[in-house]
């Protein structure tokens, strides 16, 4: 009968009734409407999902990040499933790259998390191994996912622990992109893709001395060189559950490099932090600090919006079977999420339907459809995006498999080696000891 | 619970009689405290849904291992694990410690003697005064900005425009925001420069240290500088208390401006990984929530051993004019 009566209104409760309108009552029952409604308001928000399951109106939550360039595409993709599916509308949701896993890992803590959202392999392991993210298996198993027109190595590089965590978005590889203005007004010859490290480091010291702007960015403290590399030497970042590497390993990768800051081919050590932010509008490359930079080939046309100098573009030194078909990103649904088949249905679409891959373009790396990639390619009109679609399509025959996606902790391990590459490089520590602290604190976070 | 507690609590509606007079007057009593209640009930709601709640859960996460993904009814308690993995696993943990400790130890005190030196100047009554405690002032307004981290950056990068009015004199300048040797004192030059909180602070006791006292010194011969010591400090110090306490704590929980520097990673090689931002990058980057929390808790338990400190050696040199043993 009071369940609410709030514990403060002391006297019996019995003898109210004979005072139907006092001030007591009045006060109670403001209290009572000051407390609850609130909670009702709060019921009110939880409940409103309830009603729309899979075939009713759907509303999907999508997250991603990127530019305004990549929302409008995405929403005007997303806009054409609304056309042709009036029932699902969406909710869209974006930002910068920086702070996105923070902000999905927020609205996921917080029971909040979008249906369908972007992430890229630095955590799709992190997702997939607390059962973040719905095991797409059976979809592509059934045919309502169809993955029949991916390169295999493609679609087996968004497995983790057998089950299907993501679905590329887009496939990217590594990408050494250079200033062909700078090189050509000095005479200079451009990189080629099989260069071995040396050479490209010989090669980098020569423009230094020419042309006074620094060769090469030094990718002592990239994940993604030292990976190459790493599998270059018959190593990997991972093995199963363990790093894929020694100290000595590292050591010798650290040396490399302080070998080539020596010989002057690399920039001063803060210049070279300055473009170890992913940032693509502080890569040296555009900021005009350096000759080259270390990115992924997808993102050429991004780095030439900054930049009035033509750029190229190889892969990294040394035998490009290193390389692999990379997920750029993925898309993910959540396993909680209401409308699972929706979301499905929304990225079979985003990969699979002629027209929303002809607008989306290789804004997320090449289409993972390779009939539709093909459409693409010849479709392009911006000069960077055909070069990167070109130059990746050629690397394409030299791929060698996928690794393993990066496993949990591989967060750390990224912020790892850029802390004990920037104490070789700011000189606060050898090659060995910077290497050796690398290896220890690794083994820490992926415990 | 109000049912259990009313019979004891009001003995005067008890088996004795009806005493109505009373009755009322405790029934009139007992509405005032209670809309008391209600129109502090958006607030007590506030308090206890947005901070006391979340503060006893991430009491409670501090010995699980949370990692924020895991939905909280499947976390798994540790015990001290997290704890202990603080203090004798995680030198990065104390490398944020020292670096916390360094850049309160220098901000701080030199904050206040720069509010408190700008605040005597500032004390005077000349024309244009009011635009200058204006000024002063306004890059507190500015707060923990982001905007204004940002700026600062770029005032104090190798480019930037540092470094181009040390060119006038012939000086070349560091990359000083991008020298792990510099970082954080770049950071320190922007707490100091917003002293304008503890400033008018400093301003308004000033105004209340009575002018006898001055008069009175400058007869019995005291200079300017004896009169500071003997009269503005002691009567000051307060304030001074107030200000130290305040900033102090303000010190130590510094994070937007590192977070900005170092785009979220305490970078260059940790060297503006100050506490708080040590304990962001293991809750929501790592993943760590748990660890995260637990560093939360030690981070609390020091600030208060802290001001307690303060608190206690305070009576040795807080000087409280209106206490009872001026005659």
């Amino acid at each position: 009968m009071h369940p609410a009566t709030p514990p403060t209104a002391g006297a019996p409760a019995g003898r109210d009734h004979r005072t139907p309108l006092s001030r007591r009552r009045f006060v109670r029952g403001l209290a009572v409407v000051a407390l609850a409604a609130p909670l009702a308001l709060g019921a009110a928000g939880c409940g409103d999902d309830d009603a729309a399951g899979d075939g009713g109106p759907v509303k999907l939550s999508v997250f991603w990040w990127g530019g305004e360039a990549r929302a409008k595409l995405t929403e005007d993709a997303l806009a054409l499933y609304t056309k042709k599916h009036p029932d699902v509308t969406f909710e869209k949701t974006w930002q910068a790259n920086q702070g996105y896993f923070d902000k999905l890992a927020t609205l996921t803590a917080g029971g909040n998390p979008p249906d369908l959202f972007q992430i890229d392999d630095n955590y799709l392991a992190e997702y997939a191994g607390r059962s973040t993210t719905l095991d797409l298996g059976s979809y592509r198993d059934s045919g309502k996912l169809d993955v029949s027109k991916f390169p295999k190595s493609l679609l087996e590089y968004g497995v983790v622990d057998g089950k299907l965590a993501g679905v590329a978005a887009g496939e990217n590889t590594q990408g050494l992109v250079y200033n062909k203005t700078l090189l050509t007004r000095n005479g200079l010859p451009e990189p080629t893709t099989g260069m071995s490290w040396e050479e490209h480091i010989a090669w980098a010291e020569q423009v230094a001395k020419k042309t006074k702007v620094p060769g090469t960015q030094d990718p002592s403290a990239d994940y993604k060189a030292l990976w190459v590399w790493l599998r270059q030497q018959g190593k990997d970042l991972y093995q199963g559950k363990e790093l894929g590497f020694t100290v000595e390993d590292v050591t010798t990768w650290f040396e490399l490099w302080k070998g080539a800051r020596d010989r002057g081919a690399t920039p001063k050590p803060d210049v070279i932090h300055e473009g170890n932010s992913s940032d693509v509008t502080k890569q040296l490359v555009v900021t005009g600090k350096a000759a080259t930079s270390w990115v992924w080939v997808n993102q050429m046309p991004d780095l030439k919006k900054n930049t009035k100098d033509e750029l190229g573009v190889v892969a990294y030194p040394g035998d490009p079977s290193a390389q692999w078909a990379r997920a750029s990103m993925y898309w993910s649904v959540f396993k909680g999420s209401k409308h699972r088949d929706t979301a499905v249905d929304v990225i079979n679409f985003l990969n699979n339907d002629p027209e929303a891959v002809a607008l989306l373009g290789t804004d997320r790396g090449l289409p993972s459809n390779m009939d539709l990639r093909a459409k693409v390619s010849e479709t392009v009109t911006d000069p960077a995006m055909k070069q990167s679609i070109q130059v990746e399509s050629e690397l394409a025959q030299k791929f060698g498999p996928s690794p393993q996606v990066p496993i949990k902790g591989h967060s750390k391990v990224k912020s790892e080696l850029t802390k004990a590459a920037e104490n070789a490089q700011y000189g606060r520590a050898t090659p060995a000891q910077a290497a050796e602290q690398f290896v220890t604190a690794c083994k820490a976070a992926i415990a | 619970m109000a049912l259990t507690t009313a019979p004891g609590r009001s003995p005067r509606t008890g088996p004795v009689g009806p005493r109505p007079t009373r009755r009322g007057a405790g029934r009139a009593r007992l509405g005032e405290g209670l809309a008391g209640y209600v129109f502090l009930s958006p607030w007590l709601i506030g308090l206890m849904g947005v901070t006391a709640i979340p503060m006893l859960l991430s009491l409670w996460l501090s010995f699980t291992d949370y990692d924020i993904l895991t939905p909280l009814s499947e976390v798994r308690w540790v015990g001290l694990a997290n704890y202990e993995r603080m203090f004798t696993a995680d030198p990065s943990y104390w490398h944020a410690v020292r670096v916390t400790l360094t850049f309160a130890l220098v901000a701080v005190p030199l904050k206040l003697a720069a509010a408190l030196g700008v605040a005597l100047l500032l004390n005077r009554t000349w024309r244009g005064v009011g635009l200058f405690r204006g000024l002063f002032y306004l890059p507190s307004l500015l707060g923990g900005s982001v905007a204004l981290a940002i700026v600062w950056v770029n005032m104090f990068n190798r480019d930037g425009a540092f470094n181009s009015f040390l060119a006038l004199f012939g000086v070349e300048g560091l990359p000083w925001v991008a020298d792990p040797d510099w970082a954080l004192q770049t950071l320190m030059v922007l707490a100091i420069w917003q002293f304008g909180a503890p400033m008018v602070i400093f301003l308004a006791g000033l105004k209340q240290v009575p002018v006898e006292l001055y008069e009175a010194a400058s007869v019995d011969g005291a200079g300017t500088w004896r009169k500071f010591r003997a009269v503005t400090l002691p009567m000051l110090s307060p304030v001074i208390f107030f200000n130290l306490v305040l900033e102090t704590i303000h010190g130590f929980q510094g994070f937007t401006a590192a977070f900005v520097l170092s785009n979220g990673t305490g970078g260059p090689v940790d060297s503006t990984l100050m506490y708080t931002l040590k304990l962001y990058i293991s809750g929501f980057t790592d993943l760590e929530m748990g660890y995260a929390s637990a560093m939360a808790w030690v981070f609390l338990l020091a600030i208060a051993l802290i001001t307690a400190v303060f608190f206690s050696t305070g009576r040795f040199w807080v000087h409280y004019s209106d206490g009872g043993d001026d005659s």
